[in-house]
């Protein structure tokens, strides 16, 4: 385990000295965040959860794609003798479990700023940040590694991850509905037992398949 | 370079399954195509009246034979359960066509704005044709308590269930209700391929045998096919049935979306050089996709609404929807896909594997 933090430390002091890449990424938010609501200008909760969610997606799917493109081949050759694939998935998972956290309070500040708050609940919708961020970036830190076997990365970890991303997208699309008061305004637990589920169908999956996909 | 078993060999030399496989969809696609619907009622005009005088209403019947059958036909308006109204009189027009007369009593066991009312006409050694809903009555202005007893009067009786090889008459189906012999199966198939070749990725994962990964390829490809043939047979049907192609309905959202996951499997392959490692991310990417599949077609449509049957609350494969008749049909049309299925990877897989071979020499 601090093998895996002091892992996850490197990768934030590494991304933390290429300022341009972290500051891009800031910037990135703040564009889709100004044009989606210069665009609408008044958001009544139901469209602001929905606009709030895809540009949070697509800003995660930014952020993770680079998960592995900054490591050159040696020091994959590097990382593969001295750490077991565990702590290196580990690792970048925790790395970009913070990231996409950062991204999600980053984005509420600025859309809360510019189109209102109309988060009902609070502790509903930080939760679901939460788990969110931990489903995605699983999902997303063991696509882009398969993808980047494939030298195209950005392109091709979005046509992989996409469609599999859905599944957790629409049920915490149906967890937002709540934590804004949507009517209407059902038990929340089933869904939330449902996405939890999810969550652990894909980091179970992941932590199995990632050592084998690894080996190469 | 291996010698393939059936070389040489005259076509009915094929393995018994094959042979079971081919007179099973032969058997499903006839009955499925050919065999009638009951009879039953498409229209009723006019769709309102008022209670407390005598009506004339007008029936379209479907597969009907009212005037080349001279047995005797009777019809009723059924309020509910047991309290129905049975017609006065009935002439025939012509095979399609009856003209009913009921008299409506100007007083109703119950208050309501309207009366809606379910037709059922029995034609003797036919069967029985309901069209729920047919009219719709509008209380009388002058109403005569006395009245109310006739609507316990009369009984539905001796109606003879007649038991013969037809399917089941539905009214917003109609003969669409045949889809249901080859949409539904090329699902179950689909699903099943796809089973296959995620137990073959589990089995590549084990051993690293590349034939493995060609069989797993093979199964998809297939199920890919079947997956998009069910989508179309669905698309097909919703247009009859839901009035348009695409509906957006959470059934045919999260079905295209798997057939998205495996077409995106198809340009992973296509993006990689090496084989072994082609395989090995296949393997790698069908596992997790099989997994994700499961949540996506049978779980997240039952927790929304949705017109499709099996979600939202609605029933599958149950209640009048599947009748003993149909499923003399549809459980053969299932085991029947499956094994097509089966046997399109088999024969894709072993071209593959003889293109291979003739690669390597």
């Amino acid at each position: 385990m601090r093998r895996i933090l002091h892992l996850a430390i490197t990768e934030a002091r590494i991304e933390l000295r290429e300022r341009y890449a972290l500051s891009g990424l800031i910037l990135y938010v703040l564009a889709a965040a100004f044009i989606v609501f210069s665009i609408w200008r008044e958001l009544p909760p139901k469209e602001w959860g929905l606009t709030f969610w895809i540009v949070f997606l697509f800003c995660a799917l930014m952020a993770v794609v680079r998960s592995f493109d900054k490591e050159s081949e040696s020091r994959y050759y590097y990382f593969y003798t001295l750490y077991h694939p565990h702590e290196l998935f580990g690792a970048k998972v925790i790395y970009n479990f913070l990231l996409l956290l950062s991204i999600f309070l980053l984005l509420w500040f600025v859309l809360g700023m510019m189109a209102g708050n109309p988060v009902f609940r609070f502790g509903w919708f930080l939760a679901m940040g939460v788990m969110a961020s931990i489903g995605l970036s699983f999902l997303l830190t063991f696509i882009s590694s398969i993808a980047i076997k494939a030298h195209q990365n950005a392109a091709l970890t979005s046509i992989l991850a996409l469609p599999l991303l859905i599944p957790i997208l629409l049920s915490t699309l149906r967890l937002n509905a709540y934590a804004l008061g949507i009517p209407p305004d059902d038990n929340p637990w089933n869904e939330m037992a449902m996405l939890s589920a999810m969550i652990c169908l894909v980091t179970g999956m992941s932590l199995w398949l990632f050592p084998y996909l690894w080996r190469s | 370079m291996t010698q393939s078993s059936t070389d040489g060999q005259p076509f009915y030399r094929l393995a018994p399954w094959k042979w079971l496989t081919v007179a099973i969809l032969l058997y499903s696609f006839i009955a499925g195509w050919f065999v009638p619907l009951h009879e039953g009622i498409i229209e009723v005009s006019p769709g309102q009246e008022t209670a407390g005088s005598l009506i004339e209403i007008s029936v379209t019947g479907y597969n009907t034979h009212y005037t080349s059958d001279p047995a005797p036909i009777r019809a009723w308006l059924r309020l509910m359960g047991d309290t129905v109204i049975e017609a006065r009189h009935i002439d025939r027009m012509n095979d399609r066509e009856l003209k009913a007369r009921f008299y409506i009593p100007s007083v109703f066991p119950f208050r309501q704005d309207a009366y809606p009312m379910s037709l059922i006409v029995d034609h003797h050694g036919h069967g029985p044709a309901v069209l729920p809903n047919a009219i719709f009555l509008k209380p009388a202005t002058e109403q005569d308590i006395s009245e109310v007893g006739l609507w316990y009067e009369d009984k539905i009786d001796e109606i003879a269930l007649k038991k013969d090889f037809r399917f089941p008459f539905r009214n917003i189906l109609l003969e669409t209700i045949r889809n249901t012999y080859f949409h539904v199966p090329l699902w179950f198939a689909m699903i099943i391929l796809f089973g296959c070749s995620a137990w073959y990725s589990i089995k590549y994962y084990r051993t690293g045998n590349i034939l493995y990964d060609v069989k797993t390829m093979s199964l998809i490809n297939t199920g890919i096919l079947f997956g998009v043939l069910g989508l179309v047979t669905g698309m097909i049907w919703a247009k009859y049935t839901w009035g348009a192609w695409w509906s957006w309905d959470v059934k045919q959202n999260m079905s295209a979306i798997a057939l998205l996951i495996y077409a995106a499997l198809i340009v992973l392959r296509g993006s990689l050089g090496d084989e072994m490692q082609r395989a090995r991310l296949t393997a790698g990417y069908n596992m997790f996709a099989f997994i994700l599949l499961i949540p996506l077609l049978f779980i997240i449509p039952r927790m929304t609404d949705s017109l499709h049957p099996g979600n939202g609350g609605n029933p599958a494969l149950g209640g009048e929807d599947l009748d003993n008749t149909m499923r003399l049909v549809f459980y053969p049309a299932v085991i029947g896909f499956i094994l097509l299925g089966l046997w399109i990877s088999e024969l894709t897989y072993r071209l593959e594997k003889v293109k291979q071979h003739v690669e390597v020499e």
